[in-house]
């Protein structure tokens, strides 16, 4: 579907509100889109050879604008860059033209093992230096700009010299990288290690900010986990806000993984996102 | 080596072997102490594993039943994930269950591991178009001798002893777990994927041979050679046509090829 909303951040388009496309939910979406403007579709699971993925995917391309998410890039491991990864990503980035290719600022594994997890960094100039170079190598690959969207952690290194926010900005005005902005990791990480969610948000550079996720997390004993299978919180709704204030009008999505509602619960958040934005984006106008 | 290789190193050998770190790597606080942070990424580690799995092999969770979180722990232990897609963790389980104990006492797991997972990867196997019956019409009579099928790339066939694909089936239905039931002779279940849905079927004794045979290239004359071993000569060419029908209806064909000398042509 061709994209023809407005820019922002050097090029690349505003898209609306949209959602993390699932399994659970191709039938519902495709049989009543709703007001659901674009699409975020998870590479790894499109990255195959044939059969009934691509096929679901060709269909969506046909209905909403995409993006492709990918969890595999391992954008901080000090493993070499997975060539084999790049050039299925790739081949999936021309298939199906997304308005832009995200993954996210962490490693997956090492010495060949992949952990499956977005594990943190530690945020020190030798790990600044390392992500930056691979980011430039991948958007030569992929021959454009690529976003990072900050983790949920729950641990954090002694050897840290920067702020997660002050490491994120500097990647990405180094590298020449966009920012997928998670205000539920925002808040998860903030409550997890105790520092002011808003410092977060004002450590951001705005003209980064390419797109928004909220998600739902889970209170655990100790720690708040990322679980993305809950609906938004309303500390989560709150920092929204204050992301929308700060960052102006950025494509806004719901990402739900795990014990999926009825789309229609999904697509009511979504609305709710819609009725806290606008106005403030308005008023700004 | 640099200090963040050596904290990515110790951080994997924490959260696979649950080694303690070193002290001073990560920073515990008033909110959680270092073990409560790392448990979070061991429990994660393990659960996204345990879920991908179950989701690939619901025909040996029936077989092993209450056993099967186990089995799985078990395998996790013992293979660290290596490819960056979660989905194909599984590929190894069943030479794992090949060779560990006490999974290794009971062969009917290999079996059902192989056929879970060959059901698996026909999922989103590359696509390739299936001949119909029409288009086998194209065939001069002369050229038939020499024909030689292609068979869809994405159709398996597994050596079974035991009634594996019991399981699959009534795990696909939601039906009550079958009796494990062991052959005399070694049995064949194909699996091949038709457009986009993946089949499975037990293979007769006389359609295996042959359809081995058309796997292995072998012309259809001596596809019909094999069928006359079976059956009499009458019976052998209704049976042959019959195969070939059922073959073409369930898009096991994409194509063949015969002396081009009879008529100059190919599919």
């Amino acid at each position: 579907m061709a994209i023809t909303s407005t820019t922002c951040s050097g090029s690349l388009p505003y898209l609306g509100y949209g959602l993390g496309l699932r399994v659970e939910h191709y039938e519902a979406l495709l049989a009543n889109p709703g007001k659901v403007e674009w699409l975020e579709v998870v590479s790894e699971n499109y990255m195959v050879s044939g059969g009934l993925p691509l096929v679901w995917l060709d269909r969506f391309r046909e209905r909403f604008p995409l993006v492709m998410h990918g969890v595999s890039l391992s954008i901080g491991s000090t493993d070499p860059l997975d060539d084999d990864y790049l050039a299925r990503l790739a081949a999936l980035a021309q298939r199906i033209e997304p308005a832009w290719v995200s993954d996210h600022l962490c490693w997956t594994g090492v010495q060949g093992v992949n952990l499956h997890d977005l594990m943190p960094l530690p945020y020190t100039e030798e790990a600044l230096d390392h992500v930056v170079s691979r980011v430039k190598r991948v958007q030569d690959t992929l021959k454009r700009r690529i976003l990072l969207e900050n983790v949920s952690s729950y641990v954090s290194f002694a050897d840290s010299q920067l702020s997660e926010w002050d490491f994120l900005a500097a990647v990405a005005e180094r590298a020449d990288c966009l920012i997928l902005l998670d205000v539920n990791n925002v808040h998860v990480s903030a409550m997890n290690h105790g520092f002011s969610p808003l410092d977060y948000l004002r450590g951001i550079p705005a003209s980064r900010v390419q797109q928004f996720h909220l998600a739902g997390y889970e209170q655990g004993e100790q720690l708040i986990i990322d679980t993305h299978d809950a609906p938004v919180s309303n500390a989560v709704w709150d920092l929204y806000l204050e992301a929308v204030r700060r960052f102006g009008r950025v494509s806004t999505m719901i990402e739900r993984d795990d014990n999926f509602p009825p789309l229609a619960e999904l697509m009511a958040e979504l609305e709710h996102a819609r009725t806290l934005a606008e106005p403030l984006l308005q008023d700004a106008a | 080596m640099s200090s963040l290789q050596a904290i990515q190193q110790q951080m994997l050998q924490a959260v696979l072997a649950e080694k303690a770190l070193p002290p001073h790597i990560v920073r515990g606080d008033r909110i959680a102490d270092t073990n409560s942070r790392l448990a979070v990424y061991r429990h994660g580690y393990r659960f996204r594993l345990r879920d991908a799995l179950k989701g690939e092999f619901t025909g040996l969770q029936c077989m092993v039943g209450q056993r099967f979180e186990t089995l799985l722990d078990r395998y996790i232990d013992a293979h660290p994930s290596e490819h960056y897609n979660i989905r194909w963790y599984g590929a190894g389980l069943a030479a794992f269950l090949d060779y560990a104990r006490p999974w290794r006492d009971k062969p009917q797991l290999t079996e059902m591991a192989r056929l879970d997972w060959a059901i698996s990867t026909a999922f989103d196997a590359a696509d390739e178009s299936s001949m119909g019956v029409a288009e086998l019409s194209v065939v001069p009579p002369d050229a038939w001798a020499d024909l030689r099928l292609s068979l869809q790339k994405n159709l398996q066939v597994l050596t079974c002893m035991h009634n594996t694909d019991a399981f699959r089936r009534a795990a696909d239905r939601d039906a009550k777990r079958p009796r494990l039931q062991r052959f005399a002779h070694p049995h064949q279940v194909m699996v091949w994927r038709q457009a986009m849905t993946v089949h499975y079927r037990p293979l007769d004794g006389d359609e295996w041979q042959v359809l081995g045979a058309a796997m292995r290239g072998e012309p259809f004359a001596s596809l019909c050679e094999r069928l006359a071993e079976h059956h009499d000569e009458s019976a052998a060419t209704l049976r042959m046509v019959a195969l070939l029908k059922r073959w073409l209806e369930a898009g096991l064909i994409c194509g063949w090829t015969f002396d081009p000398s009879l008529s100059g042509s190919a599919m």
